[in-house]
């Protein structure tokens, strides 16, 4: 892989926590508590996708796995929060 | 060793192992007999206790045919959701912001849980609309504009979905 | 494939991935209610994590961090839709009423009625 499309990646990963922060507005300020589980749930979606982004480009095998463990988390926490108000 | 000879349980609880086991191959990448080992006791152990909790049963409506039919399914479907994105990213990047959105309902032709469980999930991932509430035979579906609503009323995911759990009433099976 | 045309396509993918998760932020920030902000955040953000996964395994080549990365992937589209239902089943739930345009009924309406709302 050409140095070229490792530098446009990360520059792709950078932009992508930039948006992260962006959707975390919505996390602070949406005026239902349903507003701020969709601000976090795609946080770290974005967070997942930079991880494998940077896993790929910078070498660390070791990135995927914490990836998945973020999947995981990222959907038993929404339903769980969602199921819990939901009663 | 026969297949016939095994109790039930233990023949269900097969398939499920040997995908972890292959899981745990992806995940840990080595191949000593130690690692091999221990991945196959952890599988069978998970695979015997998940069955332990959900009730020893897999879903009856899950067979070969449907695996077999899953394939041109999902391609039909991952066209769509390109199609559906597509639609909304546009909506959402015009400065006029052209949405006019409103819950719908309307009774679906499936009968089982996961034919109605799959409907949902792919009206969630297609033309802007969401599944919100499902009650019995019963979709409560938020869309997000008129053009969505016809789409969805025509019925096309729905004819789908019957055809790759082969229910419903046979005219309204089909690809198209 | 040449190393030339392999990259020109990972660059593609890349861009539309950009381009997709662009558009769920904005979808995010824009919406004026709950439920029309979860269309892009199902949506955009699903087909944008497929595309960047596309660039990524046409750089990577076989290997066995393909195969995690598609489990990954595949993990992350079952999972986005069931929970983009659980949040908008809570929110019908606890009465959360949709925003609507003047003039449109924001409830649901069944059988022949269904028309007569707009």
């Amino acid at each position: 892989m050409s140095d070229l499309v490792s530098e446009f990646f990360l520059v792709v990963a950078a932009i992508l926590v930039v948006n992260a922060f962006l959707c975390l507005y919505r996390g602070a300020a949406g005026p239902t508590i349903q507003d701020r589980i969709i601000g976090i749930n795609i946080v770290n979606t974005k967070t997942m996708v930079v991880l494998l982004v940077l896993s790929t480009f910078l070498g660390e095998e070791l990135y995927l796995d914490i990836a998945l463990v973020y999947a995981l988390l990222n959907f038993v926490v929404t339903i769980t929060i969602s199921r819990y108000i939901e009663t | 060793m026969k297949l016939k000879a095994m109790s039930r349980t233990v023949r269900e609880t097969i398939p499920l192992a040997l995908f972890l086991f292959f899981l745990w191959l992806i995940f840990t990448e080595k191949t000593n007999w130690e690692h091999l080992l221990l991945g196959a006791i952890v599988a069978a152990l998970f695979a015997r206790i998940s069955f332990f909790m959900v009730g020893g049963r897999l879903d009856p409506n899950l067979n070969w045919k449907v695996a077999l039919r899953f394939f041109p399914f999902a391609a039909l479907l991952s066209w769509e959701i390109m199609k559906a994105s597509w639609d909304v990213l546009t909506r959402v990047f015009r400065p006029s912001l052209p949405i006019s959105p409103r819950i719908i309902e309307f009774d679906s032709i499936l009968d089982s849980d996961i034919a109605k469980t799959m409907l949902a999930n792919s009206i969630t991932l297609t033309p802007g609309t969401v599944t919100v509430e499902i009650e019995g035979k019963r979709f409560y579906v938020h869309c997000l504009a008129q053009e969505h609503e016809s789409g969805l009323l025509e019925g096309k995911l729905e004819r789908m979905v019957a055809w790759l759990f082969a229910e419903g009433p046979d005219d309204m099976r089909g690809l198209r | 494939m040449g190393s030339v045309a392999k990259d020109v396509l990972t660059v593609i993918f890349g861009l539309t991935g950009v381009l997709f998760f662009i558009g769920g932020t904005v979808g995010l920030l824009r919406c004026p209610d709950l439920y029309s902000r979860l269309h892009p955040a199902t949506k955009c953000d699903t087909v944008g994590s497929c595309s960047i996964t596309i660039a990524l395994a046409l750089q990577i080549g076989l290997d066995i961090a393909l195969f995690k990365i598609m489990v990954v992937i595949l993990l992350l589209l079952v999972t986005s839709a069931s929970s983009g239902h659980a949040i908008g089943r809570s929110a019908f739930k606890t009465g959360v009423m949709p925003w609507h345009k003047k003039g449109v009924v924001p409830w649901p309406l069944k059988g022949e009625d269904r028309w007569t709302g707009r």
